[in-house]
Protein backbone atom coordinates (compact mmCIF):
# COMPACT_ATOMS: atom_id res chain seq x y z
CA UNK A 1 0.00 0.00 0.00
CA UNK A 2 1.34 3.36 -0.99
CA UNK A 3 1.18 6.40 1.24
CA UNK A 4 -2.12 8.09 1.99
CA UNK A 5 -1.90 11.58 0.67
CA UNK A 6 -5.19 12.53 -0.85
CA UNK A 7 -8.79 12.13 0.15
CA UNK A 8 -9.11 9.55 -2.61
CA UNK A 9 -6.35 7.47 -0.98
CA UNK A 10 -8.17 7.70 2.32
CA UNK A 11 -11.39 6.61 0.65
CA UNK A 12 -9.68 3.66 -0.98
CA UNK A 13 -8.31 2.60 2.38
CA UNK A 14 -11.79 2.87 3.90
CA UNK A 15 -13.26 0.63 1.23
CA UNK A 16 -10.48 -1.87 1.67
CA UNK A 17 -11.01 -1.96 5.44
CA UNK A 18 -14.78 -2.12 5.08
CA UNK A 19 -14.66 -5.08 2.73
CA UNK A 20 -12.53 -6.95 5.24
CA UNK A 21 -14.24 -6.10 8.50
CA UNK A 22 -17.85 -5.78 9.40
CA UNK A 23 -18.70 -3.42 12.22
CA UNK A 24 -21.18 -5.90 13.71
CA UNK A 25 -23.91 -3.44 14.59
CA UNK A 26 -21.69 -1.52 16.91
CA UNK A 27 -23.89 1.52 17.19
CA UNK A 28 -26.98 -0.52 17.96
CA UNK A 29 -25.70 -2.33 21.01
CA UNK A 30 -22.64 -0.65 22.47
CA UNK A 31 -23.26 -2.55 25.73
CA UNK A 32 -21.90 -5.72 24.21
CA UNK A 33 -18.53 -4.11 23.55
CA UNK A 34 -15.55 -3.48 25.73
CA UNK A 35 -15.42 0.23 26.45
CA UNK A 36 -12.10 1.91 27.01
CA UNK A 37 -12.03 5.52 28.12
CA UNK A 38 -8.70 7.26 28.30
CA UNK A 39 -8.58 10.33 30.55
CA UNK A 40 -7.43 13.20 28.38
CA UNK A 41 -7.41 16.38 30.39
CA UNK A 42 -4.36 18.55 31.04
CA UNK A 43 -2.92 16.06 33.52
CA UNK A 44 -3.49 13.04 31.29
CA UNK A 45 -2.11 14.67 28.17
CA UNK A 46 1.00 15.82 30.01
CA UNK A 47 1.68 12.28 31.23
CA UNK A 48 1.35 10.57 27.87
CA UNK A 49 -2.32 9.65 27.49
CA UNK A 50 -2.06 9.96 23.72
CA UNK A 51 0.41 7.11 23.38
CA UNK A 52 -1.77 4.98 25.64
CA UNK A 53 -4.88 5.72 23.62
CA UNK A 54 -3.15 4.97 20.31
CA UNK A 55 -1.85 1.74 21.81
CA UNK A 56 -5.34 0.64 22.88
CA UNK A 57 -6.86 1.46 19.49
CA UNK A 58 -4.18 -0.40 17.56
CA UNK A 59 -3.68 -3.37 19.85
CA UNK A 60 -7.35 -4.13 20.51
CA UNK A 61 -7.84 -4.16 16.77
CA UNK A 62 -4.81 -6.39 16.16
CA UNK A 63 -5.91 -8.79 18.89
CA UNK A 64 -9.43 -8.86 17.45
CA UNK A 65 -11.25 -7.54 20.47
CA UNK A 66 -14.38 -5.56 19.70
CA UNK A 67 -13.99 -2.37 21.64
CA UNK A 68 -14.85 1.28 21.62
CA UNK A 69 -11.95 3.51 22.61
CA UNK A 70 -12.82 7.07 23.51
CA UNK A 71 -11.63 9.92 25.67
CA UNK A 72 -12.95 11.28 28.89
CA UNK A 73 -12.06 14.22 31.07
CA UNK A 74 -10.06 14.27 34.27
CA UNK A 75 -11.42 11.89 36.87
CA UNK A 76 -9.67 13.63 39.73
CA UNK A 77 -6.80 11.15 39.88
CA UNK A 78 -4.20 13.47 38.43
CA UNK A 79 -1.46 11.82 40.51
CA UNK A 80 -2.03 8.49 38.78
CA UNK A 81 -2.22 9.65 35.17
CA UNK A 82 -2.49 8.31 32.56
CA UNK A 83 -5.66 6.69 33.83
CA UNK A 84 -7.95 4.43 31.85
CA UNK A 85 -11.51 3.38 32.63
CA UNK A 86 -12.48 -0.01 31.29
CA UNK A 87 -16.01 -1.34 31.18
CA UNK A 88 -16.39 -4.99 30.29
CA UNK A 89 -19.85 -5.94 29.04
CA UNK A 90 -22.23 -6.27 31.98
CA UNK A 91 -19.64 -5.23 34.55
CA UNK A 92 -18.89 -2.19 36.64
CA UNK A 93 -16.36 0.24 35.19
CA UNK A 94 -12.83 -0.25 36.48
CA UNK A 95 -10.21 2.48 36.62
CA UNK A 96 -6.52 1.73 36.18
CA UNK A 97 -3.78 4.21 37.00
CA UNK A 98 -0.19 4.75 35.83
CA UNK A 99 -0.93 3.16 32.48
CA UNK A 100 1.80 2.99 29.87
CA UNK A 101 2.14 0.69 26.88
CA UNK A 102 3.42 -2.15 29.06
CA UNK A 103 0.60 -1.78 31.58
CA UNK A 104 -1.89 -1.49 28.73
CA UNK A 105 -0.65 -4.79 27.35
CA UNK A 106 -1.15 -6.42 30.74
CA UNK A 107 -4.64 -4.92 31.03
CA UNK A 108 -5.63 -6.25 27.61
CA UNK A 109 -4.20 -9.71 28.16
CA UNK A 110 -5.31 -10.25 31.73
CA UNK A 111 -8.26 -8.00 32.51
CA UNK A 112 -10.01 -7.59 29.17
CA UNK A 113 -9.40 -11.12 27.91
CA UNK A 114 -9.49 -13.10 31.15
CA UNK A 115 -11.35 -10.87 33.59
CA UNK A 116 -8.51 -11.14 36.12
CA UNK A 117 -7.77 -8.11 38.23
CA UNK A 118 -4.33 -6.57 37.77
CA UNK A 119 -2.30 -4.13 39.86
CA UNK A 120 -2.98 -0.44 39.58
CA UNK A 121 -6.74 -0.37 40.13
CA UNK A 122 -8.03 2.85 41.60
CA UNK A 123 -11.00 2.24 43.92
CA UNK A 124 -14.09 3.71 42.40
CA UNK A 125 -15.49 6.29 44.76
CA UNK A 126 -15.85 9.10 42.29
CA UNK A 127 -18.38 10.27 39.75
CA UNK A 128 -17.37 11.42 36.30
CA UNK A 129 -18.88 14.73 35.40
CA UNK B 1 2.76 20.74 27.86
CA UNK B 2 5.84 20.35 25.75
CA UNK B 3 4.34 21.09 22.37
CA UNK B 4 1.43 22.87 20.73
CA UNK B 5 -0.28 19.65 19.72
CA UNK B 6 -0.77 18.84 23.41
CA UNK B 7 -2.30 22.25 23.97
CA UNK B 8 -4.59 21.64 21.03
CA UNK B 9 -5.90 18.41 22.54
CA UNK B 10 -6.27 20.08 25.91
CA UNK B 11 -8.12 23.19 24.78
CA UNK B 12 -10.47 21.18 22.56
CA UNK B 13 -11.38 19.07 25.60
CA UNK B 14 -12.72 22.27 27.17
CA UNK B 15 -14.97 22.81 24.16
CA UNK B 16 -16.24 19.24 24.37
CA UNK B 17 -17.01 19.67 28.04
CA UNK B 18 -18.75 22.92 27.16
CA UNK B 19 -21.20 20.88 25.06
CA UNK B 20 -19.96 22.16 21.73
CA UNK B 21 -21.28 20.51 18.59
CA UNK B 22 -19.00 22.34 16.20
CA UNK B 23 -15.35 22.91 16.91
CA UNK B 24 -12.86 24.64 14.67
CA UNK B 25 -9.12 24.25 15.19
CA UNK B 26 -7.01 26.70 13.23
CA UNK B 27 -3.29 27.10 12.84
CA UNK B 28 -2.03 30.05 10.88
CA UNK B 29 1.66 30.18 10.26
CA UNK B 30 3.04 33.45 8.99
CA UNK B 31 6.66 32.43 8.58
CA UNK B 32 7.74 35.67 6.90
CA UNK B 33 6.85 37.54 10.06
CA UNK B 34 7.72 34.72 12.45
CA UNK B 35 4.21 34.46 13.80
CA UNK B 36 1.99 31.53 14.53
CA UNK B 37 -1.61 31.78 15.62
CA UNK B 38 -3.42 28.85 17.13
CA UNK B 39 -7.15 29.22 17.58
CA UNK B 40 -9.97 27.02 18.81
CA UNK B 41 -13.55 28.13 18.20
CA UNK B 42 -16.62 26.38 19.48
CA UNK B 43 -20.37 26.79 19.67
CA UNK B 44 -20.60 25.51 23.22
CA UNK B 45 -22.23 26.92 26.30
CA UNK B 46 -19.96 29.93 26.50
CA UNK B 47 -19.54 31.92 29.69
CA UNK B 48 -20.23 35.30 31.17
CA UNK B 49 -17.74 38.11 31.62
CA UNK B 50 -16.81 37.44 35.29
CA UNK B 51 -16.12 33.76 34.53
CA UNK B 52 -14.06 34.67 31.48
CA UNK B 53 -11.91 36.96 33.61
CA UNK B 54 -11.17 34.11 36.02
CA UNK B 55 -10.16 31.72 33.25
CA UNK B 56 -6.44 32.36 33.42
CA UNK B 57 -6.43 31.83 37.19
CA UNK B 58 -4.91 28.37 37.81
CA UNK B 59 -7.06 27.99 40.93
CA UNK B 60 -10.26 28.49 39.04
CA UNK B 61 -12.17 25.48 37.71
CA UNK B 62 -15.79 24.41 37.36
CA UNK B 63 -14.89 20.86 38.30
CA UNK B 64 -15.57 19.46 41.70
CA UNK B 65 -13.10 16.60 41.41
CA UNK B 66 -10.08 18.84 41.96
CA UNK B 67 -9.25 22.40 42.85
CA UNK B 68 -7.05 23.49 39.98
CA UNK B 69 -7.61 24.15 36.30
CA UNK B 70 -4.36 24.42 34.44
CA UNK B 71 -5.20 24.07 30.76
CA UNK B 72 -5.69 27.75 29.94
CA UNK B 73 -3.03 29.02 32.41
CA UNK B 74 -0.45 26.71 30.80
CA UNK B 75 -1.38 27.92 27.35
CA UNK B 76 -1.06 31.50 28.51
CA UNK B 77 2.32 30.71 30.01
CA UNK B 78 3.76 29.01 26.94
CA UNK B 79 2.74 31.73 24.52
CA UNK B 80 3.73 34.60 26.78
CA UNK B 81 7.13 33.09 27.58
CA UNK B 82 7.81 33.22 23.85
CA UNK B 83 6.75 36.84 23.50
CA UNK B 84 3.23 36.00 22.38
CA UNK B 85 -0.18 36.52 23.91
CA UNK B 86 -3.46 34.83 24.65
CA UNK B 87 -6.92 36.16 23.83
CA UNK B 88 -10.21 34.76 25.06
CA UNK B 89 -13.67 35.60 23.77
CA UNK B 90 -16.88 34.11 24.95
CA UNK B 91 -20.58 34.73 24.90
CA UNK B 92 -23.12 32.76 26.84
CA UNK B 93 -25.12 30.48 24.61
CA UNK B 94 -23.04 31.35 21.57
CA UNK B 95 -19.61 29.86 22.11
CA UNK B 96 -16.02 30.47 23.01
CA UNK B 97 -12.84 31.29 21.12
CA UNK B 98 -9.36 30.78 22.48
CA UNK B 99 -6.56 32.33 20.48
CA UNK B 100 -2.90 31.90 21.28
CA UNK B 101 -0.33 33.90 19.43
CA UNK B 102 3.28 32.69 19.30
CA UNK B 103 6.50 34.35 18.17
CA UNK B 104 8.25 31.58 16.32
CA UNK B 105 11.61 33.40 16.29
CA UNK B 106 11.73 33.22 20.07
CA UNK B 107 13.89 30.36 21.39
CA UNK B 108 11.23 29.60 24.00
CA UNK B 109 8.54 29.02 21.40
CA UNK B 110 7.10 25.52 21.67
CA UNK B 111 7.57 23.06 18.82
CA UNK B 112 4.42 22.01 16.99
CA UNK B 113 4.70 18.40 18.06
CA UNK B 114 2.58 15.57 16.75
CA UNK B 115 -0.27 17.72 15.45
CA UNK B 116 -1.38 15.03 13.00
CA UNK B 117 -1.55 12.33 15.68
CA UNK B 118 -3.55 14.44 18.09
CA UNK B 119 -5.88 15.76 15.39
CA UNK B 120 -6.62 12.22 14.20
CA UNK B 121 -7.34 11.08 17.76
CA UNK B 122 -9.62 14.05 18.38
CA UNK B 123 -11.64 13.29 15.26
CA UNK B 124 -11.87 9.61 16.11
CA UNK B 125 -12.82 10.03 19.75
CA UNK B 126 -15.45 12.67 18.94
CA UNK B 127 -16.80 11.33 15.69
CA UNK B 128 -20.33 12.49 16.57
CA UNK B 129 -19.20 16.13 16.65
CA UNK B 130 -18.35 18.36 13.73
CA UNK B 131 -14.65 19.10 14.00
CA UNK B 132 -12.72 21.12 11.49
CA UNK B 133 -8.94 21.20 11.54
CA UNK B 134 -7.14 23.73 9.41
CA UNK B 135 -3.47 24.52 8.89
CA UNK B 136 -2.74 27.57 6.83
CA UNK B 137 0.36 29.41 5.74
CA UNK B 138 0.54 32.43 3.44
CA UNK B 139 0.39 30.20 0.37
CA UNK B 140 -0.88 26.85 1.50
CA UNK B 141 -4.02 25.62 3.14
CA UNK B 142 -4.92 22.19 4.42
CA UNK B 143 -8.28 21.31 5.96
CA UNK B 144 -9.76 18.15 7.44
CA UNK B 145 -13.43 18.42 8.19
CA UNK B 146 -15.20 15.56 9.94
CA UNK B 147 -18.46 16.23 8.09
CA UNK B 148 -16.69 16.15 4.74
CA UNK B 149 -14.98 12.90 5.70
CA UNK B 150 -18.34 11.40 6.64
CA UNK B 151 -19.78 12.48 3.28
CA UNK B 152 -16.94 10.68 1.56
CA UNK B 153 -17.89 7.52 3.42
CA UNK B 154 -14.95 7.59 5.81
CA UNK B 155 -15.84 5.93 9.11
CA UNK B 156 -13.38 6.39 11.95
CA UNK B 157 -15.13 3.79 14.07
CA UNK B 158 -12.98 1.32 12.16
CA UNK B 159 -9.81 1.24 14.27
CA UNK B 160 -7.54 0.91 11.25
CA UNK B 161 -8.79 4.20 9.87
CA UNK B 162 -7.13 6.08 12.72
CA UNK B 163 -3.66 5.25 11.41
CA UNK B 164 -4.77 6.03 7.87
CA UNK B 165 -6.19 9.42 8.86
CA UNK B 166 -3.08 10.26 10.83
CA UNK B 167 -0.94 9.44 7.82
CA UNK B 168 -3.18 11.52 5.58
CA UNK B 169 -2.87 14.56 7.83
CA UNK B 170 0.86 14.05 8.40
CA UNK B 171 1.65 13.75 4.68
CA UNK B 172 -0.23 16.94 3.91
CA UNK B 173 1.35 18.84 6.78
CA UNK B 174 4.82 17.66 5.74
CA UNK B 175 4.13 19.05 2.31
CA UNK B 176 3.38 22.45 3.87
CA UNK B 177 6.33 22.26 6.27
CA UNK B 178 8.70 21.59 3.37
CA UNK B 179 7.81 24.93 1.82
CA UNK B 180 8.84 26.92 4.87
CA UNK B 181 11.61 29.44 4.34
CA UNK B 182 14.95 27.93 5.44
CA UNK B 183 15.41 30.53 8.17
CA UNK B 184 12.18 29.54 9.92
CA UNK B 185 12.83 28.16 13.40
CA UNK B 186 9.47 26.48 13.78
CA UNK B 187 9.63 22.73 13.96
Amino acid sequence: MNGIKTLADLKRKQEEVKSRIDLRNRAENPDSLVQVKVAMATCGIASGAKEVMEYFVEELDKRRIDAVVTQTGCMGYCFAEPTVEITLPGKEPMVFGYVNARKADEIIERYIKEGELVDGIIPRNYNTI
Amino acid sequence: MIDMAMHMMDIVQNSIRGEAKEIGIYFFEDSRHNKLTFRVEDDGRGMDEPTLKKLTDPFFTTRTSRKVGLGIPFLKMTCEQAGGSLSLFSEEGVGTTVEAFYRTDNPDCLPLGDVAGYAALLLKANWELHIRFSYRTEDEHFVVDSDELKEEGIDLRYPEMLTALKEFIQENLNEIYRKRPPESLLC
